[in-house]
This record gives C-alpha cells, structure tokens and sequence, in this order.
C-alpha cells in the first residue's frame, strides 16, 4: 500500500477537443508506464467507437509510477472522465473520486462552454483545479491571454500554469510535477469502517463484473466480505489491486486514498450501480459517502433487426452490452411492422446512439430504430393510471382524462451575445423562461422549465449550432405536468406502420406531419407504383406526399461479357432490398428509419 | 450435310456454337467507354501479336469444339474495323479453317464510320463477313465530338451507304440517348433522320456512366438527362421504330421482322459461345470464363501457354434458372411455364403470382401462346422485377425430381 503522502489522484478535464486524451497518453509515456512501441493514440478510449469519434464515453483509471524532481516516488491515479451531458452523472461520481483535475484549455481557441461546464463541476466537487494551457506549438497560440482569461473568467490563479504541447510533447513533465505539488494528498483513516466509492463498472466473461473505484476510509482486503450499500448485495472480494495501463495488477489491499478495483464473482453489473458505496460486512460503515442516486433511463426507443430472423441474435447482444452499462434497460416489443424487437431505455440521445452503434459495430447487426419518446404518464376516463413506454401502447384519444409529460429544469451557459438565439430556440421548443443571471460581464446562465420530449430530439446540436458550440446544456428531471398530447400515425400506400407512429404535443403536430411525410419521401427509394406516404391523427389525414414510380431501373447493355458482371449486380441489388423492411408491397430502408429521427436538421 | 463445308461425316447431332472475337484497338478511347480497348491509335506491333495469339488460340480452342457448328461469329471491340481488313480476314479464314462453319452462319463486324472505306468494306463482304454494325450514336456532330467519337454524322450516313452498295444485305446501327445535354428533340431528331438509312437492325442504348470512365469523373456537370427524361426518350424511341416497322425484340434491339441478330440472342437464351482476344467470355462446356482484360498477359499465355483466364465458373442447374430469368425476360420471347419447369425443376406458380401482378401494373403481359414476356414499361424497370422474381425463385423448392 502506498503512503498517503505519496499518493495523487486527479482527472483531466477539457473543452471536447482540447487535447484531453492526447494528453493523457503523454503522460503515461513519460513515466514510462508504456512502451513507446505499444503506444496507440488515445490509450484510455479503448473502445473502437471512443477513439473514431474522439470521445470518453466511459470512465476509466490508470495508475503512473513517477520519480519526482523532488527524488520521491509518486503514485498518481488517472481517472479519465467522459464530457457529454448524457453522462454528467458519471462525470461527476469519477470527479468525487479525485483530490484535483487538470484543466486543459486550448492556447488558441481559450476557455469555451465545457470548460466552464467541466470546472464548475470540480469546483463543486471540491477539487484543486490546475490549469494547463495546452497546443502552444500552434501558429495562433496566444498563452498569456488565455491565462488571462482563466484568472478572469474562472478566477483561479493560472500565471504559473505549464504552458505545452500534448501532440509534441514539450513540457509534460512540468504537468506531472505540478500535480505531484498542487494535487492534495488523499486523506482518510485505513484502519477505519471500509467506504468505497464505485466510479464504474465492467463485465468480464471470466471474472464477472469487474468494479472500478476509490477507497475512501478502511482497507480492501482478499477474502473480505463486502456489501454495495444502496442495492444491499453482497460479495466476498476474490482480488483487489491496481489498473496498469495495459491490465490489473493484483495486490494485497487497497487502503484509503488508493484507486483500483475488485472482483467478487458478481454476475450482475446492476449490483455495482456507479455512486453507490462498498462497504465490509463486519464493522460496516455507518453512513454511505454523499451523492448516490440511481440512473433512470429518460428516453426510450423501438429497436428492431433489420433482419427479422436476427431477433435471436440481438436479445445476446444487448444482454451482453447490458452487462457493462447498466444504466441501459430493455424489455421485448411486438410491432405489426417490424415484428419482434425490444423497447430499450437510455440516458439521452447520445446513449441511445452510442448504444446502437456499438450494436450495430461490435455484434455485428443491421437495426431499425423507432422514434425515441419519453414516459408519458395518462389518466384513463375510467380512472386508471397508466404509463406509456412506447406509442404502441398509447391509448384511444377517446379513453384519455388527463395526459402528462416529463419536464426538466434546464441550465444554459452562453456568452451573452448569443442570449436571444437561445431564448429564441427555448420559447420554439416550448421552454418556459425561469430566470437570467450574470456569471461576470460576458457570461450568463439562463434557466428554464422544459418539457423532456423537446430536449431529447436534437436540443443539444441546436443549441450549439446556435452558440457557435460554446454553450453548455445541464438539465434535471422536476417531474410531471400536464400536457396536450396526440398520437401521430403514419401510412404508407393506405397501410398504417404502426412502428412510424409517434406521440407528441399537439400544436406541432401539423408541421411534424408534413416534415416527415417529406423525410420519408426524401428517404424511401422510388418502386415500380406510386407510394402515398400519409400522417394521421386519429384516422384523419392532415399530411400527404407521393412517391412516384421508378421508371428507369434496367442494365440497357447485356451481352457475354456482360453476364456474370450482371449477376453480381443484380444480386447486390437483392442484397440491398433484404436490408429493407416490407410493409405491404412497399419497402422501407432502415435509413427512412433513422431519417425521420433527425427532423430539425434543416 | 450439305450445311457444313468440311467434315462430311460430322455426326448428325451437331450442336450449334457462336464465336466473339474481340479486338482491342481504337482510333481514341470515347469519353462513356468501359469496354477493354487501346485508344492509342495505330501500334502495329501490338496488332501483329495480338494477331499471331489469336490465330494460335482459335487452332488450339477448336480442337475441343468437336461436336459443335458454328452458326454465329461476331468481332467486336473496341473498334475491328480499326484494325484493318488484312487482319480481320485473316482471322476469319483461320476460324473456317479450324471449326465446322455453316454456310449460313451469321458473321458479323463492328465498325465505326471512319475506318471503313468503300474498298475495304468490299474486301470484307468478299472474306465471308455479312453483318455490319455502325457506330452511329447520334446525329449531332458537336455531340459526337463532346463524346469523343472520331467521327460526323455525314461520315456515318457515307458508312451505311457503302455497305449497303458493296452487299451487306443485314445492317445495324448503334444509337445512344441520354448523352450530356441531350434534349428530347434532339433525340427525337436523331430517330427521324436514322429512319432514312433505311437499315435493317438498330440498337438503342440509353447511356450509362461507368466507373473508369473519363466521363464518370465529370459526370456531376456533365447536365446528363435524369432518369424520368431518359425514360421519356426510351419509350419515344420503342414507338416511333414500331410505327416504322421495327421490332423491339430485346430491350435496346429492334429489327426489321426475321433481321434479329443471331449472335446476340445466344447470350440471351443460354447458347454457348467461345470467345478469343483478351477480355472475351465463353460459356462453353458447362463453364463460363473469360481471358484477362490485358493484352500482353493475353498474347504471353497464349504462346507460352500460360493462363490467360482471369474468371472462370461452373454454373450449376439452380443458378442456370435464374439466369434464364434474368437473360430472357431482356427478350420479347420470354419465359414459358413448361420450358422453365422441365429445365429447371423449379415451381413456375411463385413466378407467375409476380408475374400477374406486373400484368396489372402494365409492366408484364401474357401471349397468347402462354409464354410471359415484359412490356416496354418493364423492361425499363426490370431490374426491379428481377430481384423479387430471382427471390422468389430461391425461395421456391424444386419439384420432386424424375425417378430413373
């Protein structure tokens, strides 16, 4: 077990491409934790997805040897954080892992919205933050005034912050020795009631769920009975020890103030919920650490294999992904359309694309997603309460006394010339103003109660695009309001696709109808008839668009040499059509699908 | 036995058989092409190995041609006429020589308007040839020149003219629409003015862009009619060649009645052919292959007996079915319910389901003598039928086989 003393547990936090990752694998070369040779780029994303769309998805930690100037050997634990919304609160449970965060800002483009986002929430957390002034190698590079600005904006002193080059790597070591100096050394009691605190969580064929967190007070031991204090379950660890950057290495006990992790043969990740404490059996802590809460998914989506025969294929693959994000739920569905599938649960949109994509990528399947809604809850005439997961199950308007949507309480920060497009967009997505403060001269946050639905489309995309990308987004569930809602359906050649259908509030149905009727036209390939693509409510028609026929689909020149060329592209046309759905005689690719998700894209 | 001029004790069963000759040299490469040819103009030593390849590949192929007449031979390229009547003759003799050859065989030339000449073309018709094709396309010189063809208009009426007075009795032309900028007018004009060639056969390509091509590379500004217009065209063309007497018996043929082109219809009923020169196919013995598009690796593994095949399949009895559907719904013949069973051994009825109801969309029709066949209207979406009609013909399970 390392001295307390000796210990420095930070994470990096950044504006989204400020050099976040790229710097932490500097620092894993320069103390020597990796070979230069087995270095790849952005060694902590180790998903495939993580490092093609340069983002942290999820949380991981990394344990550095470091010799300092100073002649002593250092421990420091790497918890590396991921930056979107969606993920906030996993954000803020690896912060409350650590004692400092390394603030990189970009010494050309300076402080941007999740930079203050992202300091805010280690301020909060109580962290040191260090600040660092990362690309200095850049042409624009302009330090001084970018420390400048963290000292004004922030107000946290920055003159002295090292000034580098993660991508050349000028002066990293002055990073390691900065957090060697000004990260606190972890405080806690090793002899005292074990309080561990789970950052995250992995599923090992082998080894079951592997956890992922801090010690806070006490000792993690072999052999020692431990209990998760919020699910109640409990284990008996197996191993406990450190996170190599390339494996785990097994030790003997992690006292408090150390990062590592433990197996216990646990079959089950929702045993291991992020936030909740780890405690010993015998002598158990009394209180478990602050903060816990459980992750409720908020949007919820149709998913289908393209392929109806694949349904198998896909119950084993989201009960494997299941098995390392628990905040992601599942139950099986029955659409009329697309026939078996399972309506899946999610934190926010980028989860839900994320999760698909790594379906899709990782096992390998072609899906077809419907339309993400939240929970609707709805008052029968007859008096019953009922809450409506799916637009399948949404009632006849006819049975409905009363229906209410899910509203947040939504943060926006934004310089303040870009205050009447956001106040714009809010009003648009039905947001209701709350109130406006001034952060210092140029900065505001504005707050406002808004219904779920209109957030989980595209808000976050048009919001940036709105702010030139330097607002930031938090929102928080405040519960249920009531609400005009309606359920749009959608024909295609006179036949409803039950899996098209959607709820919403009514006063945008009519330009929702007629947005989608064009998507889908824009979406579905011509056939050999006309195709009336039609919206409804309540079996009365307020949109139509026509497909209209093919009529030039033909290989004009055949002869010998021709043939087998032919063939192949006849058959990859087959091909192309099995990836299609058939609903009646009209076929529907999956990216129609997809298309009518993203309406706002103008 | 008086049909073949050699071998008068050749077995009463002789199978029919077509020859493809390819002949990869041009005057210039055409901006559409993606054929196999040289546009560098004249190499003569190219022309000459190539020459001495091919005359060895026709001995050594005929030997396993046993069995087989051939009633069909067609040279086409690239541009033959380009190559010079010289060669051409000297590869038609050596295929007589060689193979058993009706007397009426079908022997058929490319040519484009500017390699042929009155004196050359006689030579020719002379040598046994009796089917001309012209590479007309279109009778607008600034079009022509925009695609790169190496020749006018007035060059492609002279063309018609001289063959037909030398004696070419069976004339074809190849037009195309959907060229760069084409208007309907000027297609309806190029129909009007073709009409007074008075020629027996006329091919009607729509233009497609190729990958490969020069035009692929320019093909977003290149103003190509979109597809609705070239629709248009190609339904204007099917009526104004019927209202002159002209037969759609494939979807880009038409031919004056009993002047379809034998060759052709072989690739589409599934006779067999053997092809020399490289970047020909055959679909011979069961199997379909085709020699390397590279004219050295063509004339090295030919004399040095190397490979020269860059594919080659068998194609078993179930893929042979759907290419039946594929090759003969392209003809005005189509597919018949007995023919395609007993060949087959595959349920018609999943195939007919389709069939009809095309018929009421106007894409199908039934003759009178029961067989099926597309409608214009189909033909121009029948790769869309193919894909449901090859699906349900892999879905279907074939009937009980025949007990020996």
């Amino acid at each position: 077990m390392t001295d307390l003393s000796k210990l420095r547990n930070f994470s990096i936090v950044a504006h989204i491409d400020h050099g976040k990752s790229t710097l932490a694998d500097r620092l894993l070369e320069e103390c020597n934790t990796i070979d230069k040779r087995e270095m790849e780029d952005q060694i902590l994303d180790n998903m495939e997805l993580e490092r093609e769309r340069g983002i942290t998805i999820k949380a991981r930690a990394v344990r550095l040897n470091y010799k300092a100037d100073d002649g002593e050997d250092y421990v420091l634990n790497l918890i590396d954080t991921p930056g979107h919304v969606d993920f906030n609160y996993e954000v803020s449970r690896s912060l409350t892992a650590c004692e400092g965060a390394v603030l990189v800002v970009d010494a050309s483009q300076g402080i941007e919205a999740q930079t203050l986002a992202n300091t805010y929430l280690a301020i909060d957390t109580g962290l040191e933050v260090l600040p660092v002034v990362n690309k200095i190698d850049l042409p624009a590079a302009r330090p001084q005034e970018v420390k400048q600005e963290i000292e004004d904006i922030i107000g946290i002193p920055a003159m002295d912050a090292p000034e580098i080059s993660a991508k050349n790597g000028i002066n990293i070591h002055d990073v390691l020795e900065m957090v060697v100096r000004d990260v606190p050394a972890p405080q806690g009691d090793r002899d005292a009631p074990l309080r561990a605190l789970i950052f995250d969580s992995q599923y090992d064929s082998y080894r079951g769920v592997i956890v992922y967190l801090r010690v806070i007070d006490g000792t993690i031991r072999p052999g020692m009975d431990v209990k998760m204090m919020a699910t109640g379950a409990e284990y008996k660890v197996v191993e406990c020890g450190y996170l190599a950057p390339k494996g785990m290495i097994p030790c003997d006990g992690l006292g408090a103030g150390e990062v590592g992790y433990l197996t216990a043969s646990i079959k089950t990740v929702s045993d291991t919920r992020v936030g909740d404490t780890v405690t010993g059996l015998e002598n158990p802590a009394s209180e478990p650490l602050p903060g816990y809460k459980q992750v409720q998914p908020m949007v919820f989506s149709g998913v289908y294999p393209a392929d109806g025969s694949k349904y198998g294929d896909l119950r084993d693959a989201l009960e494997k992904l299941k098995l390392n994000d628990a905040s992601m739920s599942y139950v099986q569905e029955n659409s009329i359309a697309l026939g078996f599938g399972f309506r899946c649960g999610f934190l926010g949109l980028l989860h839900m694309e994320v999760i698909l994509e790594r379906l899709e990528r990782e096992y390998n399947l072609d899906l077809i997603t419907t339309a993400p809604n939240v929970v609707y809850e709805i008052t029968k005439t007859d008096g019953t309460e009922l809450n409506v997961y799916t637009p399948l199950n949404y009632p006849d308007p006819m049975e409905i006394a009363e229906a209410r949507e899910p509203f947040v309480k939504a943060n926006i920060i934004a310089p303040q010339e870009y205050v009447g497009n956001i106040m714009e967009l809010c009003q648009q997505r039905r947001g209701e103003f709350k109130d406006m403060t001034y952060l210092d001269t140029t900065r505001v946050e504005l707050h406002y109660d808004m219904p779920l639905n209109e957030i989980i489309y595209d808000f976050f995309d048009a919001l940036k695009s709105r702010t030139r990308g330097y607002a930031s987004l938090d929102y928080e569930l405040i519960g249920y309001r009531q609400s005009k809602l309606v359920k749009l359906d959608i024909l295609l050649n006179g036949d409803q696709v039950d899996a098209l259908s959607f709820i919403l509030f009514a006063d945008s149905a009519y330009a929702r109808a007629r947005k989608t009727c064009v998507k889908l036209k824009e979406n579905i390939p011509r056939q050999m008839f006309e195709i009336p693509v039609q919206a409804a409510i309540g079996g009365k028609i307020i949109a139509r668009e026509t497909i209209k026929a093919l009529r030039k689909d033909v290989l004009a020149k055949c002869y010998g040499g021709d043939i087998t060329r032919k063939k192949k592209l006849l058959e990859k046309q087959k091909e192309g059509k099995k990836r299609m759905r058939s609903f009646g005689s009209v076929s529907v690719p999956s990216e129609a699908f997809m298309a009518v998700l993203k309406l706002d894209e103008e | 036995m008086e049909l073949f001029k050699k071998n008068a004790k050749a077995p009463v069963e002789l199978k029919p058989l077509g020859i493809y000759v390819h002949v990869p040299f041009c005057r210039s490469k055409c901006e559409y092409c993606d054929f196999y040819s040289l546009g560098g103009g004249l190499n003569q030593e190219s022309m000459d190995l190539y020459l001495q390849a091919i005359l060895t590949h026709i001995k050594e192929a005929a030997q396993r041609a046993v069995g087989y007449s051939v009633d069909s031979i067609y040279f086409g390229g690239g541009t033959p006429s380009f190559f010079g009547e010289q060669g051409l003759i000297r590869i038609l003799s050596e295929i007589d020589r060689r193979f058993l050859v009706e007397k009426d065989a079908e022997i058929t030339l490319e040519a484009n308007p500017d390699s042929v000449t009155a004196q050359s073309l006689a030579k020719l018709r002379r040598a046994g040839f009796n089917r001309i094709s012209i590479g007309v396309q279109c009778d607008d010189d600034a079009q022509l020149k925009s695609l790169g063809r190496p020749h006018t208009y007035k060059q492609a009426q002279m063309a018609v003219s001289q063959a037909r007075r030398v004696g070419f009795a069976n004339i074809s032309v190849d037009l195309m629409f959907g060229l760069p900028s084409q208007s309907r007018e000027q297609w309806m004009s190029t129909l009007r003015n073709v009409m007074d060639l008075k020629v027996d056969h006329i091919s009607c390509y729509g233009l497609k862009v190729e990958p490969n091509t020069r035009l692929y590379e320019y093909r977003d500004c290149a103003n190509l009619p979109d597809d609705d217009a070239q629709a248009d065209m190609y339904f204007y063309a099917v009526e104004t060649l019927e209202s002159f007497g002209y037969v759609q018996y494939e979807i880009s043929n038409f031919s004056l009645p009993g002047m379809e082109c034998r060759h052709n219809m072989k690739y589409w009923t599934g006779q067999p052919y053997m092809g020399f020169g490289p970047a020909a196919s055959s679909d011979f013995g069961g199997k379909r292959y085709t020699a390397a598009a590279d004219l050295d690796r063509y004339i090295t593994g030919v004399m040095e007996q190397g490979i020269i095949l860059s594919e080659c399949e068998s194609i078993p009895l179930r893929e042979r079915a759907g290419e039946y559907l594929m090759l003969r719904l392209r003809t005005a013949h189509g597919i018949e319910e007995n023919e395609y069973m007993q060949t087959y051994l595959l349920p018609f009825e999943p195939l007919e389901k389709l069939l009809c109801m095309y018929e009421t969309r106007g894409l199908a029709m039934k003759e009178e003598s029961g067989r099926w066949r597309l409608t214009p209207k189909g033909f121009m979406v029948s790769n869309s039928i193919l894909v449901q009609l090859l699906e349900a013909q892999q879905q279907s399970k074939p009937l009980a086989k025949v007990r020996k």
